[in-house]
């Protein structure tokens, strides 16, 4: 469902972060991109979802190229993409169920939401999204009082309102504690096998790669260097791509 | 390679720097040294005669001096952006070239006490005394039948500046988004609007409320709404620029987070943008009607209407008993308004 052909990306002050990365992705898959800090994963994830543009190649979704679209029709795409962050990005003074609601806006007009006038109906799908994630009676609550891993979830949800195909994970779990970290990731899993939302996640620790990715692909400087099973990355390619030194951390 | 030639660049530019400094520097001394300290204090003229060749030679000298001692230790220019290289031992406050400075603070000092002309004789004299006793006195003993009068005017004035604050709201909110260097420098049109809204509003608020109410006293009449329309231009100048500086410093996640689900700008400025600048700018908002009705009280003294349209009228006539009144309100609003505003502030953190 999503096609990468020959992306690169250089941004303007000459730095070449992207070179010529090739892979697909299929429908229902849960890929996991690893790769050193710098190495261009989260410009790639930006990529997709045109928060940065791309500077040559092609990005098909679902046969659409996106790196072509501007205005309404790119806003469509996104909206069908769903993202969540390190920082999780929620709205600083708002509620849970607000936070939820603004994964909607592409579909509420201007005014409506400006104003905060919500269907029911909308209100009931967040709902039902606050319930998967775990987060049922504290939807009234002020997300940023809420702890980190609880409020990831809410990012998720937000990013579920958006009704997606697929979902861009950027170090998702990086900011969070290990055993926080493994229930914001069952919970990417969820999403993935239960509602069969494609997801991509960027990640830093192998041993969550071997737990939860489908496969995966490894950047380095750039370049995809490794595209495969989890389980087969072994002490050669995680020294190619973490470099000689590296030594691997778990995370329990 | 490009990195060493702009590093080469860039310290030709600091010399070149340094080299201006040196001769204003110079110059400075020059001409300070020979107006006050020759002039006015070793021959004691009274009204020293000004020529614009003065300056010009006091330059001439400047450019000669700094010539001839740039790449000494007295150059202040070389000294002060770090030109000069220091061993470790040694302190940049004891080398020649500060004492230059020091040199050019003790002038300034001496000649402002000149041209302030400060006299402790006069400040000690008994007639002086006398008067200071004559007004401390009435001061202190206001008179209380103009209470109602003063109360009005003051009443003028708290609403004055609350209306000023009101109106500069709305257009400085919108203003403010405008001015942010953030959300528009992003292409060529944006940028020049940014850059020319900066101008207008930089020249707008260098220029005293005091004077825009001279200004609007000629064009609207002298009263309360001349002293409102300098305020609220005031206002306006003043909140678009921190309401600006709160946008330009907001943390983009948000922003991501509202652009990557489809949302349309409008939306990603409200919901990404505004959560994180609503307490800012009601803080800074409250602040300014507190400034406003300081402020407000000033610009009654030219006309601009309120409590201090009173006092002038009172201190024209020498009526101290009654200006002691009219201080004693203006006192009790200024702290009443600073008190609540910080604490409304307080309550919003």
């Amino acid at each position: 469902m999503l096609e990468i052909k020959n992306l690169n990306k250089v941004y303007p002050n000459g730095y070449h972060a992207l070179h010529n990365i090739n892979f697909s992705v299929p429908q229902g898959e849960f890929l996991v991109v690893i790769g050193l800090s710098g190495s261009g994963k989260s410009t790639m994830l930006r990529c997709i979802n045109r928060l940065h543009d791309p500077s040559s190649g092609e990005i098909l979704f679902n046969g659409v190229d996106t790196t072509k679209l501007k205005g309404s029709a790119l806003r469509k795409i996104r909206s069908e993409i769903g993202m969540i962050f390190q920082h999780f990005n929620l709205i600083p003074r708002s509620t849970v169920i607000a936070n939820v609601l603004s994964g909607n806006l592409s579909r509420t007009g201007i005014f409506k939401s400006i104003f905060g006038i919500y269907s029911a109906e909308e209100k009931e799908r967040a709902m039902k999204y606050i319930d998967i994630v775990g987060l049922r009676g504290k939807e009234k609550n002020r997300a940023d009082n809420l702890s980190g891993g609880q409020q990831q979830r809410v990012a998720i949800a937000r990013a579920l309102m958006q009704n997606p195909k697929i979902l861009l994970a950027d170090e998702p779990v990086a900011s969070l504690d290990p055993a926080t970290s493994h229930s914001v990731m069952q919970y990417l899993k969820k999403v993935n096998e239960e509602l069969g939302v494609t997801v991509i996640c960027n990640l830093h620790f192998l041993s969550l790669v071997r737990q939860y990715a489908h496969r995966v692909v490894a950047l380095k400087a750039g370049k995809l260097i490794y595209d495969g099973k989890p389980l087969e990355i072994n002490e050669e390619w995680f020294k190619t791509i973490y470099g000689e030194d590296a030594v691997e951390v778990t995370i329990n | 390679m490009q990195k060493k030639i702009s590093k080469v660049k860039n310290k030709n530019v600091q010399m070149v720097k340094a080299f201006i400094l040196d001769t204003l520097a110079w110059a400075y001394i020059a001409l300070v040294s020979y107006k006050v300290l020759y002039d006015k204090i070793y021959i004691e003229n009274r009204y020293p005669e000004f020529a614009w060749k003065q300056p010009l030679y006091a330059l001439y000298f400047g450019l000669a001096a700094a010539a001839l001692l740039f790449f000494t230790n007295f150059s202040l220019g070389r000294g002060s952006l770090g030109l000069i290289k220091l061993r470790d031992d040694e302190k940049a406050t004891t080398k020649p070239f500060a004492f230059i400075g020091y040199l050019l603070i003790i002038l300034t000092f001496v000649t402002g006490f000149y041209v302030s002309q400060v006299s402790l004789k006069e400040f000690f004299s008994s007639q002086g005394l006398e008067g200071a006793k004559r007004i401390f006195t009435a001061l202190f003993h206001p008179n209380w039948s103009i209470f109602e009068q003063g109360l009005f005017a003051a009443i003028e004035t708290i609403y004055m500046a609350f209306i000023a604050t009101a109106i500069a709201i709305p257009i400085a909110f919108i203003l403010g988004f405008i001015a942010a260097r953030n959300l528009m420098t992003g292409n060529p049109v944006g940028f020049f609007i940014y850059t020319a809204l900066r101008t207008v509003l930089n020249v707008s608020r260098s220029i005293e409320p005091l004077v825009w109410a001279i200004i609007f006293s000629v064009w609207v009449g002298i009263g309360p709404f001349s002293g409102m329309l300098a305020l609220c231009l005031h206002s306006i100048a003043s909140l678009t620029k921190q309401y600006s500086e709160q946008i330009e410093s907001v943390d983009d996640g948000p922003i991501e987070a509202m652009t990557a689900t489809g949302a349309h700008p409008v939306q990603v400025v409200w919901f990404g943008v505004v959560p994180q600048i609503v307490l800012p700018y009601l803080s800074y908002t409250i602040y300014r009607w507190d400034i406003n009705v300081r402020m407000a009280t000033v610009i009654g003294l030219v006309g601009g209407g309120g409590i201090g349209n009173l006092l002038m009228q009172y201190q024209g006539q020498a009526r101290w008993n009654e200006v002691g009144l009219l201080v004693i309100l203006i006192a009790v609003i200024v702290w009443t308004m600073d008190w609540a505003s910080s604490v409304i502030r307080e309550a919003l953190k």
